[in-house]
C-alpha cells in the first residue's frame, strides 16, 4: 500500500506540480520511520512540495520534538508538541497523551545520511513554495550564501520558473554563487557582467572585492568587467536613491499643498495672515484620534470596523475644523481684514491659545494614531519603495486639487469667491453677499488644513505644536507661489517639498532647511511677487 | 534741539534714571536681608532681564512703530548677541576639577581638545564684545541688502525674517554640524551656553557684580531712549517715518529708501545685539530658545502692547508683559500661554495704540461717561 | 500720421522714441514716439488701458522699457537715458511725479511734508544732519501759499481734505523744483470748484516747469489743454488742440465716443 501511495504521489506531482500539506505529512512521518522504499524520490517530492510544514517538522525533529509512539493496537506513529498539545506527523490530529507520557517517549533519530539529506531539503524547500516572496527571499539568501551545493538546484528552479520577480531573483542568486564558484574565467566575467546588467546592489560588495583582487594580480580582463558592472550598479544605486528623495518630497509637498491652499485662499480673499492655520492641522490631527477612540470603545480594536476609523476621520476632520472656522471667521477674524500685519499678531495670539488648549485637552506628549490595514507596508515598484501612507497622501492632495478646482470653478460660492478676490466693494455693491462667502471661504480653508492633518497622522506624529512644523514652511509655499495664487502654491508646494528631500540626504535636515530659506531668498530676487505674482495697479501696494 | 516732547516725558526720563540707577541698586546695596526696603539680588537680575528686554522692543519699535517693517527676527539677533558674549563667559569658566580641561564641558565630552577656529577668537573679550554687534550687524545687512533690493515688504518681508529666525534656530539646537565631510562643534546645543563662572576677572555671580551689570544695562536703555528720541527729531527720522506712510512717495521725493532700511535694519539689529550681551550674565545663560519664531513674536506683542509708534510704550510693554508671565507662570502655569495669546487678541483688536495710547483713546469714553453723568444711562462705545 | 513731429525752434526736454512695452505678451505700449517741449503744458488723454500708467512709469524708470528710447535733455545739452537710471534718482535729475491717489505722508505735518520734500541733498549723513535754514523755509511758505495751505501748515496731513492733500502733493513736487512733472490725474474726487483752482494752479506753472497731465475729465481738459496727446493701446492716436482731438473722428470712436459726460 505504502508503495502504491509513493507512486500515486510521484504521478500526482508530476500531473499538477504540487502535492497537499496531508500527504507531505504522511511522507515525513514514514521517512523518518524508514518505511520508504525510494527515498530519494521521497525526498525530491518533499523537496519539489515547497511546503513549510517540512522545515517545521525538521526543526523540530533537530530539538528533540519528534517523539515515536505506539498506541495499543496499531503500528508505530510520529507525535509532534505544538503549542502544549500532541499532533500525530502524519495525520495533523491531536493524540490525546498526558505529559508524562510524551516525555517518556523516545525520540525520534533518524540515521545521520538521512538527516543530512533532508536539512539539505529544507534549505532549498523554499525555492518551491507557493509564494513568490517566500521563493525571491530563499533564493537570495542561497545565492549570498555562495555554496556550491546549492548551485544546481537554482539552476533546476530558474529553469521553470515563470513568475519574471522570481526568475530575475533565481538569476541573481545564481550569478553570486558563481563570483565564488564559478569553473572557468570565462563563467566568471560572463557572471560579472550580468550581475551589472540585473543592478544587482546585493553583489555590489563582492564585485568590488573582485575588482580589488584582480588589481593585485594584474588581471586585465576581470578588472574591466567587475570595474563595469560594480558602476553600473552603483548608478542605478544613486538613481533608486533620488528616486526615493523624489518620492518622499511628492509626499511631503502634498501635505504642504493641501496646507497652503488654505493659507493662500484667506490671505488672497481676505487679506489675513492666519498663524493660526498650523492649528487646524492639528484639529485634523486629534479629530482621527478621538474618532478611532470612539470606534474603539463601539467596535473593539480588531474589529473590521475599527479599520473605517481613518477613512470616516478625513470627512469628520473637514467638519469639525470648517465649523471652528466658521464660527472664528464671524467673531474674529472678520475683524482684521485687509490688516495683514495685525492679523499676524492676533491669530498667532489665537494659535497660543488654540496649543494651549490641546495640551490641556489631550496633553503635551503625541498621541498615537494607527495605521488603517490598507496604509500599512510598501509598495515596490523598479527598487522604489513606496509606503502606501504617503502614496496615499499624494493621491489625497491630487484629490484635494481636483475638489478645490471644481469649488472656484463649478460653483455659485467659487464665482462669488474669485469676484470678491478681484475687488471687494464692487463685489458687494453688485449683490454678492460678501460676508457669507468669506465665511464660507474660509472655513472651506480651515477644512483643508484639518483633511492635511488627518493625513499627517499616517505618516508623522500628533501632538499639540504638529502645525508649528509646517506653517513656516506653509507661508513661504504662498510667498513663492504668489499670493492668493493656487496655481502656484500647488507649484511651490511641490517644488519646495521636493528640493526639501533631495537637499536632505546630502546636507542633513537642519542645513538643507536653511539652503531651501537661502534659495528662496534668491528666487525672491529674480521674482519679489512669486511665480505668479499678483497683478495690481494701485502705486502703494 | 530739544529732546523730549514734553515735560511729562523728561519727568518720566528722570524718574525711570532715579529709579533705575539709584534707587533699586542702593536697595539692594544698603539694606540687609530681611529688611522691608531691601531689594534682593534675585529681584535685581530679574529687573535686569526686563531692561534688556526693554531695549530689545525699542529697537523692534524703530523697525516696526516708525518704518513700518514688522521684523520678526529681533529675538536672533538678541540672542546672537548673547550667544557672542555667552561664548566668551564660557571660555572663561576656567579648569574643569573633575575633568581637567578648559574646555567648554560639551566639547570635551565629544572628544575635542582644542578650541575650533571659530570659537578660540571669543576668548578675547574686546573682540566678544565687537561681535555682539556685528554678527547680528553682519547678517542683518545681508538679508537685508536681499530683501530690500527686491523690495520685499509688509507682510512678505515678516514672513522671510520669520523663516529666518526659524532656521537659525534650528541650527543652534543642533550640537555638531556634519557638512561634506567634515565635523563641526556647535553652540551647546540644547543646553546652550551656561555654568559661567568669570566676567573680565570677577565673580559674575557675586552681587556686586550682578549689580554693576544691572546698572549698565539701565544705563544702556536709557541712553538708547536718548538716541532714538534724538533720531525722531532728525530729518532721518522723518524720512524712517515717511517710508511707513508712502515708500513710493519717498523713492520719487529722490531718496533711495533701501539705504535708509537697510540702515535702520542693520542699526537696530546691532541694539538689539547689545541687549542680547547684557542678557546673558544676568540670566546665566542662553540657550537656541530664545531664537524662536516665537520669541520674536512675543516681542512683538511687547510692543504693540506698550504701544508702536511711542517712545515710551515698548519698554512699558517689554515691562508689563514680562510682569505678568513672572506672576502667572508660577501662579497658573496652565493658563500662561492662553492668557498671553488673549493679550494679543485683544490688543489688536482693542488696543491699537498700546497702552500708551489707551489714555487719548479713553478721553472721548470718559467725557461722554462725564458729561452724561447726571442722565443714568450711557450708551457704550 | 501717428504723431507731429517737434516743432525745431523751441527746445526739447524730453523725447520718447519706438518704446515697446509687453507684460506677459500683453503689449502695454507699442511703438510710442512722444516730445516734450521746455515749459510746454501737455495733456494726455486715452481710454482706460490705452497704456497711460504705463508710460509715467517708464519716464520715471518705474519700468524698464523692452525696446525704444527715452531721453531726458538737460539744460547743459547733455542728453540722459532715463531707461538706464534708478528710481530714486530720476527725482534728483528734475522729474516729479504726483500720483493718481494722493501720497502724502499722513503722520507727519503738512510743513514736514514739504520739508521732506525739498531739492537738495537725499543722503543719510545729511538727513542725519541736516538743519533747517532760513531760505528753506521761505521757499516752503512760498510754496504753501501756491497751493493755499498756509494755514494748515501745522496740521497732520492726514487731516486734511481730498482735494487739499492733491495740492500738498502737487506742492511737494514744486519743493522738489522739478523740469519736468508728471501729474496724474489732479482733478480726481475734487470739486467743481476745487477742480478749477486746480486748472489755474497747472496753468500758472507751465512755462517755468514742463507738464504732463493724464486727466479723464474732459471740461478739466478743455481748461488747461493746450496741446493734447491721444493714447490709444499704447500708441500715439492723435496728437494736437484739444479742438482738433475733439473733432477727430477716430478719437472720438475709441475714447469720446463712449465717454459721456458725467456731472
Amino acid at each position: 500500500m505504502k508503495k502504491a501511495f509513493l507512486l500515486f504521489s510521484l504521478v500526482w506531482t508530476a500531473l499538477v506540480g504540487a502535492v497537499e500539506t496531508g500527504e507531505i505529512r504522511m511522507l515525513l512521518e514514514d521517512l523518518a520511520l524508514e518505511r520508504v522504499e525510494d527515498q530519494e524520490a521521497t525526498l525530491q517530492i518533499l523537496a519539489d512540495s515547497g511546503d513549510e510544514y517540512v522545515t517545521a517538522f525538521v526543526d523540530a525533529w533537530r530539538v528533540g520534538e519528534i517523539r515515536e509512539y505506539e498506541p495499543e493496537g496499531s503500528e508505530l506513529i510520529l507525535i509532534q508538541a505544538v503549542s502544549g498539545k500532541y499532533v500525530r506527523v502524519a495525520t495533523g490530529e491531536v493524540i490525546q497523551i498526558s505529559n508524562a507520557v510524551y516525555e517518556s517517549l523516545e525520540k525520534n533519530r533518524a540515521p545521520r545520511q538521512l538527516r543530512r539529506l533532508l536539512t539539505r531539503v529544507t534549505d532549498t524547500i523554499g525555492l518551491a513554495s507557493k509564494d513568490v516572496n517566500t521563493r525571491v527571499d530563499a533564493a537570495l539568501k542561497l545565492g549570498a550564501s555562495q555554496d556550491p551545493e546549492y548551485l544546481p538546484e537554482l539552476r533546476k528552479r530558474f529553469e521553470v520558473e515563470r513568475n519574471g520577480t522570481a526568475k530575475k531573483a533565481f538569476e541573481e542568486s545564481i550569478m553570486i554563487s558563481l563570483l565564488a564558484n564559478a569553473e572557468t574565467q570565462e563563467e566568471l566575467i560572463e557572471a560579472i557582467a550580468r550581475l551589472g546588467e540585473l543592478h544587482s546592489i546585493r553583489a555590489k560588495d563582492k564585485i568590488l572585492a573582485i575588482v580589488d583582487s584582480a588589481k593585485e594580480a594584474g588581471d586585465e580582463a576581470l578588472l574591466a568587467a567587475a570595474q563595469k558592472a560594480s558602476q553600473e550598479i552603483a548608478d542605478h544605486e544613486e538613481l533608486l536613491k533620488h528616486a526615493g528623495s523624489f518620492f518622499r518630497g511628492l509626499s511631503t509637498g502634498s501635505v504642504l499643498l493641501m496646507v497652503s491652499f488654505g493659507l493662500a485662499i484667506t490671505f488672497g480673499l481676505m487679506g489675513i495672515i492666519n498663524m493660526a492655520h498650523g492649528e487646524f492641522i492639528a484639529i485634523g490631527g486629534y479629530t482621527c484620534f478621538v474618532v478611532q477612540g470612539y470606534f474603539s470603545d463601539w467596535f473593539g480594536e480588531g474589529s473590521a470596523a475599527f479599520q473605517w476609523f481613518f477613512w470616516v476621520s478625513i470627512p469628520v476632520s473637514f467638519l469639525v475644523a470648517g465649523g471652528i472656522g466658521f464660527l472664528l471667521e464671524k467673531g474674529f477674524f472678520r475683524f482684521l481684514y485687509k490688516r495683514p500685519l495685525e492679523s499676524l499678531l492676533a491669530t498667532w495670539g489665537l494659535s497660543m491659545v488654540m496649543r494651549q488648549a490641546f495640551r490641556l485637552k489631550f496633553g503635551a506628549a503625541n498621541v498615537q494614531v494607527a495605521n488603517p490595514d490598507l496604509l500599512l507596508g510598501n509598495f515596490e515598484y523598479a527598487g522604489i519603495s513606496m509606503s502606501y501612507a504617503r502614496l496615499f497622501a499624494i493621491a489625497f492632495a491630487g484629490f484635494v486639487c481636483v475638489l478645490t478646482w471644481l469649488l472656484l470653478t463649478k460653483t455659485n460660492l467659487g464665482l462669488y469667491i474669485r469676484a470678491v478676490m478681484q475687488n471687494r466693494n464692487m463685489a458687494s455693491s453688485l449683490g454678492i453677499p460678501v460676508s457669507r462667502v468669506n465665511s464660507m471661504t474660509f472655513a472651506f480653508g480651515c477644512g483643508l488644513a484639518a483633511m492635511a492633518g488627518a493625513v499627517l497622522t499616517q505618516i508623522g506624529n500628533v501632538g499639540p505644536t504638529m502645525g508649528q512644523a509646517y506653517i513656516v514652511d506653509s507661508f513661504m509655499v504662498v510667498v513663492v507661489g504668489g499670493v492668493g495664487n493656487l496655481l502656484g502654491a500647488g507649484i511651490s508646494a511641490m517644488g519646495i517639498g521636493v528640493f526639501d528631500q533631495f537637499l536632505q540626504p546630502l546636507l542633513g535636515p537642519v542645513m538643507g532647511k536653511i539652503i531651501v530659506l537661502g534659495v528662496i531668498i534668491l528666487f525672491l530676487q529674480w521674482k519679489p511677487g512669486g511665480i505668479f505674482p499678483t497683478k495690481s495697479r494701485s502705486m502703494d501696494d | 534741539m530739544k529732546l523730549f516732547d514734553n515735560k511729562i516725558e523728561f519727568g518720566g526720563y528722570l524718574g525711570a534714571c532715579v529709579v533705575l540707577l539709584l534707587i533699586l541698586p542702593a536697595m539692594n546695596a544698603f539694606f540687609p536681608d530681611g529688611s522691608a526696603l531691601h531689594f534682593s539680588s534675585f529681584q535685581l537680575s530679574l529687573w535686569g532681564k526686563y531692561v534688556t528686554y526693554a531695549v530689545m522692543a525699542m529697537s523692534l519699535n524703530l523697525l516696526w512703530g516708525y518704518t513700518g517693517l514688522l521684523c520678526l527676527c529681533q529675538s536672533l539677533f538678541f540672542a546672537l548677541g548673547a550667544y557672542a558674549f555667552g561664548m566668551y563667559l564660557m571660555l572663561h569658566i576656567g579648569v574643569d576639577d573633575v575633568y581637567n580641561t578648559a574646555l567648554p564641558d560639551f566639547m570635551d565630552f565629544q572628544g575635542y581638545t582644542a578650541l575650533p577656529w571659530y570659537w578660540a577668537p571669543f576668548e578675547n573679550g574686546a573682540f566678544a564684545i565687537a561681535a555682539t554687534m556685528l554678527v547680528p550687524g553682519v547678517l542683518a545687512f545681508v538679508f537685508g541688502f536681499l530683501a530690500f533690493r527686491s523690495r520685499i515688504k509688509g507682510v512678505y518681508f515678516s514672513i522671510l525674517t520669520q523663516a529666518l529666525t526659524y532656521a537659525a534656530s534650528l541650527f543652534f539646537f543642533k550640537n555638531n554640524l556634519d557638512l561634506f565631510g567634515n565635523n563641526f562643534i556647535l553652540f551647546g546645543g540644547n543646553n546652550g551656553l551656561t555654568d559661567f563662572k568669570e566676567i573680565f576677572g570677577y565673580d559674575v555671580n557675586a552681587a556686586s557684580t550682578q549689580r554693576w551689570i544691572f546698572v549698565m544695562s539701565a544705563i544702556l536703555m536709557l541712553v538708547v531712549y536718548l538716541i532714538i528720541a534724538w533720531l525722531l527729531k532728525t530729518k532721518f527720522g522723518k524720512v524712517q517715518q515717511a517710508i511707513r506712510d508712502s515708500e513710493n512717495r519717498v523713492r520719487f521725493s529722490g531718496y533711495s529708501t533701501t539705504t535708509y532700511k537697510m540702515l535702520i535694519f542693520v542699526g537696530t539689529s546691532m541694539v538689539a545685539g547689545i541687549a542680547g550681551a547684557f542678557y546673558v550674565p544676568q540670566v546665566g545663560g542662553i540657550n537656541a530658545n530664545e531664537m524662536t519664531p516665537a520669541k520674536s513674536l512675543d516681542v512683538v506683542v511687547w510692543v504693540a502692547l506698550g504701544g508702536r509708534g511711542t517712545k515710551f510704550g515698548p519698554i512699558i510693554g517689554a515691562i508689563v508683559v514680562n510682569i505678568i508671565k513672572s506672576y502667572t507662570t508660577r501662579a497658573y502655569p496652565d493658563s500662561w500661554l492662553i492668557i498671553l495669546g488673549a493679550i494679543f487678541m485683544l490688543v489688536v483688536l482693542f488696543m491699537p495704540n498700546g497702552l500708551v495710547g489707551l489714555p487719548k483713546q479713553l478721553a472721548p469714553v470718559l467725557a461722554r461717561i462725564r458729561g452724561n453723568n447726571s442722565t443714568s444711562a450711557t450708551p457704550a462705545s | 500720421m501717428a504723431h507731429i513731429p517737434p516743432e525745431k525752434h523751441t527746445s526739447l526736454i524730453l523725447s520718447v522714441e519706438g518704446v515697446e512695452k509687453s507684460f506677459d505678451g500683453f503689449k502695454a505700449i507699442n511703438d510710442l514716439n512722444f516730445y516734450l517741449r521746455e515749459g510746454e503744458l501737455r495733456t494726455v488723454i486715452g481710454p482706460n488701458g490705452a497704456g497711460k500708467s504705463t508710460f509715467m512709469d517708464l519716464i520715471t524708470a518705474r519700468t524698464k522699457p523692452d525696446a525704444g528710447k527715452i531721453q531726458f535733455h538737460l539744460d547743459n545739452g547733455q542728453d540722459v537715458d532715463l531707461t538706464r537710471v534708478r528710481e530714486h534718482d530720476v527725482s534728483q535729475l528734475g522729474i516729479g511725479r504726483k500720483f493718481q491717489n494722493p501720497t502724502v505722508y499722513s503722520s507727519h505735518t503738512v510743513y514736514d511734508n514739504l520739508k521732506l520734500s525739498l531739492s537738495g541733498e537725499r543722503g543719510i549723513f545729511h538727513s542725519l544732519f541736516y538743519r533747517e535754514k532760513p531760505a528753506d523755509r521761505d521757499k516752503i511758505y512760498s510754496v504753501l501759499e501756491t497751493i493755499r495751505l498756509v494755514k494748515h501748515a501745522e496740521d497732520l496731513a492726514g487731516a486734511l481734505s481730498h482735494g487739499q492733500k492733491q495740492w500738498l502733493e502737487i506742492g511737494m513736487l514744486l519743493a522738489q523744483d522739478p523740469k519736468i512733472m508728471l501729474v496724474d490725474e489732479p482733478a480726481a474726487g475734487m470739486s467743481d470748484e476745487e477742480t478749477e483752482r486746480t486748472g489755474e494752479l497747472l496753468l500758472s506753472l507751465q512755462g517755468k516747469h514742463s507738464l504732463i497731465v493724464i486727466e479723464h475729465d474732459m471740461e478739466f481738459v478743455r481748461q488747461i489743454a493746450s496741446r493734447v496727446t491721444v493714447l490709444h493701446q499704447g500708441h500715439v492716436l492723435k496728437e494736437g488742440s484739444f479742438d482738433f482731438v475733439k473733432s477727430d473722428p477716430q478719437v472720438i470712436e475709441v475714447y469720446l465716443g463712449r465717454q459721456t459726460r458725467k456731472h
